[in-house]
Formats: C-alpha cells, structure tokens, sequence
C-alpha cells in the first residue's frame, strides 16, 4: 500500500500531506501531532473531537468528530476541544417535569429564533432545534428521547445565535424525565427491600464458603433463561 | 375534510382547554387536522424589522410542510395566526426576504409563499360553511345573549390578514348564529385588550379590559366569546382587578361554545363558569 | 463502503441466513471450552508475556508491554519538587475521571469531607463512556444475586476473589436503584418493568440498557450530578505518581498539568485511584477498542508506592472488534449486538460457534476460525475477520429493533455506507479490558494504608475473565465503597510529611536489577501514533 493516495489538508492553516483513508484524528497523529486535548474514544461517543472545516473553494462550513470523519483534499480545519458553557446546579429530586424546571434554569431557551444551525452542525444528527422546541413547550419526555444519543460535543452552542447551551438543556431534560415521568421499576424497588432485610446474605455466604467442585457443578448444571 | 395543523406552544402550555375542545369539535365535524410531525415556536410576535429573516423561519417551515402534504394550514391560535399569515405574505411578496430565507432554509423544494394558512374559524366558514355548521347543532344555544370580541391579532393589519372587515367584522357573530345564540352588539368589540401591557403595565391593560368588559355588560351580553389565548387571559385575569369585582362576566374560547352546541359536553360535565369563584 | 469482492462473499451469508433462523448452535462442552482458550487466546501466547523483574509482584508474569513500563524511569526521577508547596489540600483525593471515579467522588462528598477529583483529560473522558452494552444486576423474580454470584465465578473460571464477587452482585441491584434515582433513562415497559438481556455468560436476562449507550449515559449524568453537588474537578491534570506520608501510606499525589508541563503538588488523607485499563499498550499489537487515555497510569504509580497486583496476566478480548471499515479498526462492536440473536458467521456463512460463550471462548472460536481454519474473511487491508449476521436481529425481533436499541452501532458503520440492518458486520476479537490490577478488599482498600483502587486499575473481582455488564457494575459498586470509606476514614487520618522515598527505593531497585538501563519513562500519559505501520508505510 506504499502507493496510498494522498491529499493535502491544513491543520489550522499549515498544510500536510496525508494518505486519503485516514481519519482527521488519524491524519493529524500522520502528520507529527500527539493530541492532549481534542482526543478522547477514538469511537464517536465522548465529543471530544468536534472539529469544523471548509473545503477549498467552498462556502459552506462543515462539521464533524475528527476520529469519525474522513481527510478530503483541500480540508481547513481545526478543532473545538472546549466550548465555554452555561451549565446550571440543580437539585434533580426536587424539580417538577415542567416547562418551568427547564425555563427558570435555562431561560434563554426562549430566545430561539428557530434559524436551526444547532441542527445543521450535529455530528449525531439528532434535530437539536426541535429538542430545544419540546422544552420550551414543557414535552419532557419527547426533549429527552430526541436527545438522547447527544455526545455534549458542543458545536450546537458554538452556533447558536441565541446564546442557548443545548446539550445542557437535554441532559436537564432527560434527567427529569428518568427521574419522574418514566415509571419506577417496581421489582427493582422489591429486591432492593430484600437485600436490606438480609434475604441473600447467608446463601452468599455459604456460596463463597463452597469449595470449587460444588461451584463448579452448580455452574455447569445451572438452568438458562430462554 | 383534512387539514395541516400548527398547534403553537400556548396551546400545549396555558392554553390546553382551547386546544383540548377545538380537536374534539373539529372530529365531531368530520375534519381531520393532523399535527405536523416538526413544529417549533413561532415567535409569538411578528417582528418588524425587514432584514432580519430568522425569526419566521419557523413560519416559513410549517407553511412548506402542509404544502408538501398538499394541505392547508389551520391555526387555532390567534398570536401564531398572524404571525404565520404575515410571514407567509411577506415571502410571497418580497422577493428579497423569498430569497434570503430559502437560502438559508435550503429546503427540498422552495417555499415562494404559494401554502396557506387559515384560523380554525376562516375553516368553519369558508370550508365547512356556517350554513352546514348550523345543520351539524344539536343543542342550540338559543337564548344565549353573547358578545364577541375579537382583539387586534386576527383583524389587523387587515390588507394582510384579511380575515374580515377590520372595523365591522361579523365572523364570530355569524358563527355564534349558526349556534342559535344571539350576538351582542357592543362599541369595544374590536378595541385593543391591552395584553401586551398586562406584564409591565398592569394598570394600562386592566383599564382597558374594563372598558370592554362594561361596555359589553351594559349591551345585555352574559358571556364574552373570543379566539385569542392571549386575549382570554388577559379578560379573564386582569377582570379580576377591575373595581366591578365579582361577578365576573364568563369568557368563552369560541371552540367551547361550538363543543356544547354540539352537544358533546355531557351535561354533568358542563364547566361552570370559570370565572365565577 | 464493502468492496465489490466483499459483496459478494456477503451473498453466502444471505443464502444461509433463512435456514439458520430459529436453529439453535450447540454451546460448547467444558473440555471444548478449554481447548479452544489453551490453543487460541492470547493469554496463552507465551511471548507476550514475561516476568517482572522488580517490585512487590517481582517473578510474576505480565504482559511484556506493561512490564515495560513497570521497568522505566518516573517521569519526576529528574525533576526537583519542593513538596512542601501544596497546590491542593483536601481530604479525598480521587484520581480519574471516568465512572468509578465519578460515583467514589458522590458518596465520598456526602460523607461530608472536601474531595478533589483530578483527570488527565476530560472528565468523562474513560472507557465509561464508551460502554455499549449494558450493566448486570439481579432484580427481576426469577433471578437472585446467588444465580448472578455463580454466573460471575463461572465465567471467571472460578478464579475471582468470592468477597468481591458477594459485593458485587449484592450492591447491583442497590447500584441500580441508585442510578434510576439519579435520572438515568434505563429501558423499560410502559409499567415500569426493566426490559433486561441477555449477555454472553449470564443464565438469566439482568444486562440493563440504556439504548447501546448505557456507558455514556451513566458518565454524562454522574458528571451532571458530581458538578451539582460543587465538588472541585480539575481536568487535563494528571497525577504522575503517588505521595506516601513517612508512614508509607497513601498522602497525595503529584500531578502535571498537561499545558503548562507544571508540577503540582496535593495532599489528601485518602486516594483513590480509578484510572482505569491498559488497552492502549496495545498488547500483542492487537487493536483496541479502549478509550484513548487507557495507558496504565495508575497501575504504573500504584507499584511504585508497593501496591500489589493480581491477574495482570489476563486479558480480555472482545470477541466483536470491527475489522472493516479501516477507520474504525478495533471499534468495540457491542455484545448486545450478540444478545440480540446476531450470529459469527465464517467465509462460508455459516455459523461456528454459538454466538453468547463467554467473551475469552468467543474471541478464541473467533481467532481459530480465522488462523488454522483460514475461514476467514480478508480486508484489502490485509485484515482478516468473520462476519457478524446483524440483519438476524430484526428478523428475530421485528423491523426497527436496531434502530430503536442499537442506534450507536447502526449510525458508526452509516458513516462509512455500510447499512447493519441489511448487510452483516466484518469483526474480529479487539483488545478489551484487563481483567488485572491492584488487589484489593471489598471497600477496595489496597494493600498500601489509605490507597484506594477501584474501576479497571482493580482485579479479582472477575477472576481471569469478566462477563458483560459486570464492569459498569463494578466501577459504580467499588466506586461507591471506595467513597464511603475512604471518606469516612479521613477523619482518622493524621497526617504526616509527606516523600517520595517509595520512588527512590524503586529507582535503586531497577538500577540493581538493570531492568532499566534503558531510558525509557513512565507513565506515558497518552500514547504516540503515526499510522505509518498500519498503512504499510515507513
């Protein structure tokens, strides 16, 4: 693969040439970096590697996780490790699954002017825009599963004309909605109850007091859940 | 009879009644509002500023959804209304704005202003017809001496609204026929609320709610009939204020008024009055 | 994208697919299990290993690239440090920033003591994060922690410490609990009900699941709740090496801040270390599906101070890292795709090996299936691997299942046009987890006074192999003992000045030993790639 293709990209304006197939993040390792900040799971979940772009010779400015997006030619591009942000103290036991849990915390969620940028520049495709929609019309439940598979990277707030930190509006969200509207687990609450009042504590015992060949046969003769 | 809906926030927020009562009518009727799947805010207040285009993207949006259905658009509440409405008339006459916000919008086919968008009341009207709704009543409400009000969002400006004659309108009254009840007549009925003072001016806007509460009393009206959440609250709380005190005139959402004539209020279920506390 | 040769061997799979719905693959027998493990999984592969030639497990075998860097020079040997200018003074000092270190940092603050959480990158910034599949708690009617404890020592070949096993699953349910208070979004009926599977190992469906990113759901609302409680969080700081008192225990650490390249100094009553795994020395060069920070520190300055280790010559490898596309080399494919009914399949499309063994058998089938059997499916990389029949989970369960349960994995192979609701996935086994570390108690004490170890830097819990879910489980479990006690300890602790003795001792030892004539130095805070290699280029 000595013959691999190779593009120029540019790094905050200084130019690299680099093989085609690789990744921003692996490009830029190609090309002499070692990453502190800017770098995380290497897998598309953590935000860490929000990264915009232009292409040259086009207008539009891109986004994407620099571990998932691939190197094109003529990529200018630099990265967004940090995005300051808003983020408020709450107390999530307190608060009522409201409009107003959300609004008398983030306030400025009011000021949307529906312009959708926060949308446009998700590198998780997720419709922040509406998300933002269902708080400020107190639907918790559909904020938080809209949300839901938010990685906090940031590049909605870092766009938003309106000044509102929308991965901190979801996540107020969702845990309003874990924590009081979606039903509590009943027989989780049982067992709870049954551990507190010792019902596993002598056959844990007596469990760790076995010798090996009774584990084992216990094991191996254990029956499976279909 | 089916329809693109736009609910708007009020409607799911302070205003649920008049939701709750136009979908259950609008079924009775046999017309199908279907709420877009995407909505957001409408801004709530139609901005002026010319150059500034994002804040009826919302607008724009919902007016290309029901055109990509092949749908009109129905509204129920009267802020969303006229802001839809106005936005949806700039764009199809400014071609500057048509231009900037199809840019940015960046949609699969753009939105030149050809969708429209009607009240749930210019439905009732020019839809269905008042004379078929008027067939559809089943328990008249004959004898009910009420005054309509119709406040400044849906009338004005009214090249651009065209909703009605801006200074005589009849809609509301017409539909309160097709009720069987009788309309009351009064000088206020297209007078300013004041709402928009009600937060910071409190004074202002309770002058003025008086004003429209007295003078339709003084004309024989029982109940006031309106289309406006905004309107509602405002003659609802800010009458509480009013040196007249109790008891206070009941506001009817015009949508509750058309739910007992079609006799889909059981009659245990007949609110009561809900200013008379 | 796959390549037109790729789709093609794809149609095997295809053919074979409706004939292999609804039959069941015979699980291996125990004897079947052993050969497998003893001829194909790395742990058994005997140049990756090599005894330690100092400290406290001096003799022991680990792998060659952690005793590397067990055998190196500390990063401070050449720096002077005026330890008595204490940057921070608190009473918990918890070093790292992933979930162990997230819930020790929770329950240690509410034992009312000031807590300091330190991290090399950002907080939340760990394998946590990056935990697809789920967490393991015996909550439902037919199931007990008795049956879970007996799930958790089989699958470590009967090898885990029984305390740690007893705590484990007696606090899962209790962990649980804890996290739906906390807000957590754990998939369940409209009543209430956790909707639980299956994962490789476990008798009875307890895998709990947050859609397949139940590990970043758990980071992101620990971080929420940690800042809500105000407790202080300095990030991109990693601490370097521990601080003992001169009573050899535990008193701080010093940390470097990554920007600046200072050294600082903080001193705590109590440590805990939670600084997770070693994925990133990449053992046996095998790809990883690791977080990018997982280079060992912690175990690194824990044996400096005279912690001692157990296990740490056992590895787990996913059986399901993705082999193509290129980019994503080594990504963790989730077990629960596994536990949703998708299937190995070899180059033939046909299945050999039941798809839910434990992960060791698994990743062993896998790698046997792909060297002395050569059924394998090779990469024009050159990688070789077998396919995962991903388009069986919604014929099983009904169209949309992957889109509602596997969102993650569905939107990582989208992004390189490759649809796993129509086309299977290409894997082979990804360097996962060390089932090794610090041995410790059941409230994670380790044998050095007020160090603490919980997370991935700790082992016994599951023996020589960990079962999905266990390691969610684990971190919150000891991360929450580790917490109370080290917190409710503080308040005995009088402390003392604080050396670095411990680390000259070892400097002289190494140099004795002539381990370390080299001059290579650890930790290695973050490691160096260049792709060169990969892309056969110099």
């Amino acid at each position: 693969m000595n013959a691999a293709e190779m593009v120029d990209i540019y790094v905050m304006g200084k130019k690299y040439t680099v093989p085609a197939s690789l990744t921003i993040m692996n490009a830029m390792e190609f090309a002499g970096y070692q990453l502190k900040r800017g770098c995380g799971c290497r897998a598309g979940f953590c935000g860490a590697c929000a990264t915009v772009y232009r292409i040259a010779g086009d207008y539009e400015l891109k986004v994407g996780l620099a571990c998932q997006t691939k190197v094109e030619h003529g990529m200018y591009l630099t990265q967004i490790p940090f995005f300051p942000a808003l983020k408020a103290l709450y107390d999530i036991e307190s608060l009522d699954p409201t409009a107003s849990a959300i609004s008398s915390y983030y306030p400025e969620i009011y000021r949307c002017i529906g312009c959708n940028s926060c949308t446009k520049v998700c590198p998780q495709d997720l419709n922040v825009m509406q998300y933002i929609a269902y708080a400020q019309r107190g639907d918790i439940s559909r904020c938080a599963t809209e949300s839901f598979d938010c990685i906090m990277c940031g590049l909605c707030a870092s766009r938003c004309p309106a000044h509102i930190v929308q991965y901190n509006v979801g996540i107020l969200a969702r845990r309003l909605y874990g924590r009081h509207i979606l039903a509590r687990s009943s027989h989780l609450t049982q067992r709870v109850d049954e551990i507190a009042g010792g019902k596993y504590t002598a056959g844990l015992e007596a469990l760790m007091a076995a010798g090996l060949e009774e584990l084992k046969v216990a094991y191996n003769n254990r029956d499976i859940e279909d | 009879m089916r329809f693109s809906y736009y609910p708007g926030c009020t409607l799911k927020t302070t205003a649920t009644e008049l939701e709750r009562s136009a979908l259950k009518t609008a079924k009775a009727l046999g017309i199908e509002l279907v709420e877009q799947k995407e909505w957001q805010c409408c801004g709530a207040v139609f901005p002026l500023a010319r150059d500034e285009i994002a804040s009826f993207l919302s607008s724009i949006r919902c007016l290309a959804t029901a055109r990509d259905k092949g749908e009109k658009l129905v509204t129920i509440c009267a802020a969303c209304h006229h802001v839809i409405k106005r936005a949806n008339h700039l764009i199809k006459n400014d071609a500057n704005v048509r231009e900037k916000v199809n840019n940015h919008l960046q949609l699969d086919t753009s939105y030149l202003g050809e969708g429209s968008v009607i009240h749930y009341l210019e439905m009732l009207r020019d839809e269905l017809g008042f004379n078929e709704l008027a067939k559809k009543i089943k328990q008249p409400l004959t004898g009910r001496k009420i005054a309509a009000y119709y406040g400044c969002l849906l009338l004005r400006p009214a090249a651009i609204m065209a909703f009605d004659n801006a200074e005589n309108p009849s809609i509301i009254e017409d539909f309160l026929f097709a009720l069987g009840a009788s309309a009351v007549y009064y000088p206020y009925r297209t007078e300013c609320c004041g709402v928009y003072l009600s937060l910071n001016n409190t004074q202002i806007a309770t002058d003025m709610v008086e004003k429209i509460v007295t003078s339709a009393r003084s004309y024989g009206a029982e109940a006031l009939v309106d289309a406006c959440p905004l309107c509602h609250y405002n003659l609802l709380e800010l009458q509480k204020k009013t040196p007249q005190g109790k008891p206070l005139l009941p506001v009817y959402y015009f949508t509750e008024l058309l739910e007992e004539a079609l006799g889909l209020k059981e009659e245990a279920a007949v609110r009561k009055d809900k200013n008379e506390s | 994208m796959y390549t037109p040769q790729m789709k093609e061997l794809i149609k095997k799979v295809e053919e074979t697919r409706p004939y292999r719905l609804g039959s069941d693959f015979p699980r291996m027998t125990p004897e079947e299990r052993q050969d497998v493990l003893k001829n194909f999984h790395p742990d058994f592969i005997q140049s990756g290993f090599r005894p330690l030639k100092i400290g406290v497990n001096r003799g022991d075998r680990i792998p060659q690239e952690l005793a590397d860097l067990l055998e190196s020079h500390s990063m401070i040997s050449n720096v002077k440090l005026d330890l008595e200018k204490i940057s921070y003074d608190v009473d918990v000092l918890i070093i790292g920033g992933g979930g162990a270190g997230a819930a020790a940092a929770l329950v240690a603050k509410e034992q009312g003591v000031e807590v300091l959480l330190v991290t090399k990158l950002r907080f939340g910034d760990a394998n946590t994060m990056m935990a697809q599949g789920g967490i393991q708690a015996a909550d439902k009617a037919n199931d007990s922690p008795l049956i879970h404890y007996l799930d958790v020592m089989g699958g470590g070949h009967f090898t885990n410490i029984p305390g740690l096993v007893s705590a484990l699953v007696n606090d899962a349910p209790l962990v649980i609990k804890w996290l739906e208070d906390m807000g957590i979004m754990f998939d369940k009926e409209d009543d209430g009900t956790m909707i639980t599977i299956h994962g490789g190992g476990t008798s009875r469906k307890r895998m709990h699941t947050a859609r397949d990113y139940t590990g970043a759901e758990i980071m992101r609302t620990l971080r929420d709740e940690v800042i809500n409680r105000g407790i202080s969080v300095v990030e991109f700081s990693p601490a370097v090496e521990l601080l003992l008192d001169e009573d050899g225990r535990a008193a701080g650490a010093v940390l470097y801040n990554l920007e600046t390249e200072e050294y600082l100094i903080a001193r705590a009553k109590t440590v805990i270390l939670a600084t997770g795994g070693s994925g990133r020395l990449h053992y046996q060069n095998f790809p990883t599906s690791n977080h990018y920070g997982a280079t060992a520190d912690g175990l690194v300055m824990g044996y400096r101070a005279g912690a001692k280790l157990i296990f740490m010559d056992t590895i787990q490898y996913h059986p399901t890292g993705a082999a193509y596309p290129p980019q994503i080399l080594g990504l963790l494919v989730t077990e629960k795709v596994r536990g949703l009914g998708a299937t190995p399949l070899n180059i033939k499309g046909e299945q050999f090996i039941h798809h839910l063994e434990t992960r060791d058998v698994e990743s062993a089938a896998i790698i046997r299936e792909c060297t002395e059997r050569k059924m394998g499916i090779t990469t024009p990389a050159g990688m070789v691997g077998v396919w995962l029949d991903s388009p069986l989970i919604d014929l099983i369960h009904g169209e949309g299942t992957i889109e509602k349960q596997l969102p993650a994995m569905l939107r990582q192979f989208a992004r390189f046009d490759i649809d796993i609701r129509k086309e299977p996935m290409l894997i082979y086994p990804t360097l996962h987890y060390q089932n090794g570390g610090f041995l410790i108690d059941e409230n994670g004490c380790t044998s050095i006074e007020n160090l603490y170890a919980v997370g991935e830097n700790s082992g016994g819990i599951h023996g020589r192999n960990r079962l999905m879910g266990n390691s969610l489980l684990d971190i919150i479990v000891f991360g929450r003992r580790a917490g109370f006690h080290a917190g409710v300890k503080t308040k005995e602790v009088k402390q003392n000045k604080l050396t670095l003795e411990h680390l000259y001792c070892y400097q002289r030892e190494i140099e004795q030993s002539g381990a370390g004539v080299v001059d290579r130095v650890s930790p290695v805070l973050v490691p160096h790639y260049n792709h060169r290699e990969a892309l056969g280029l110099s």
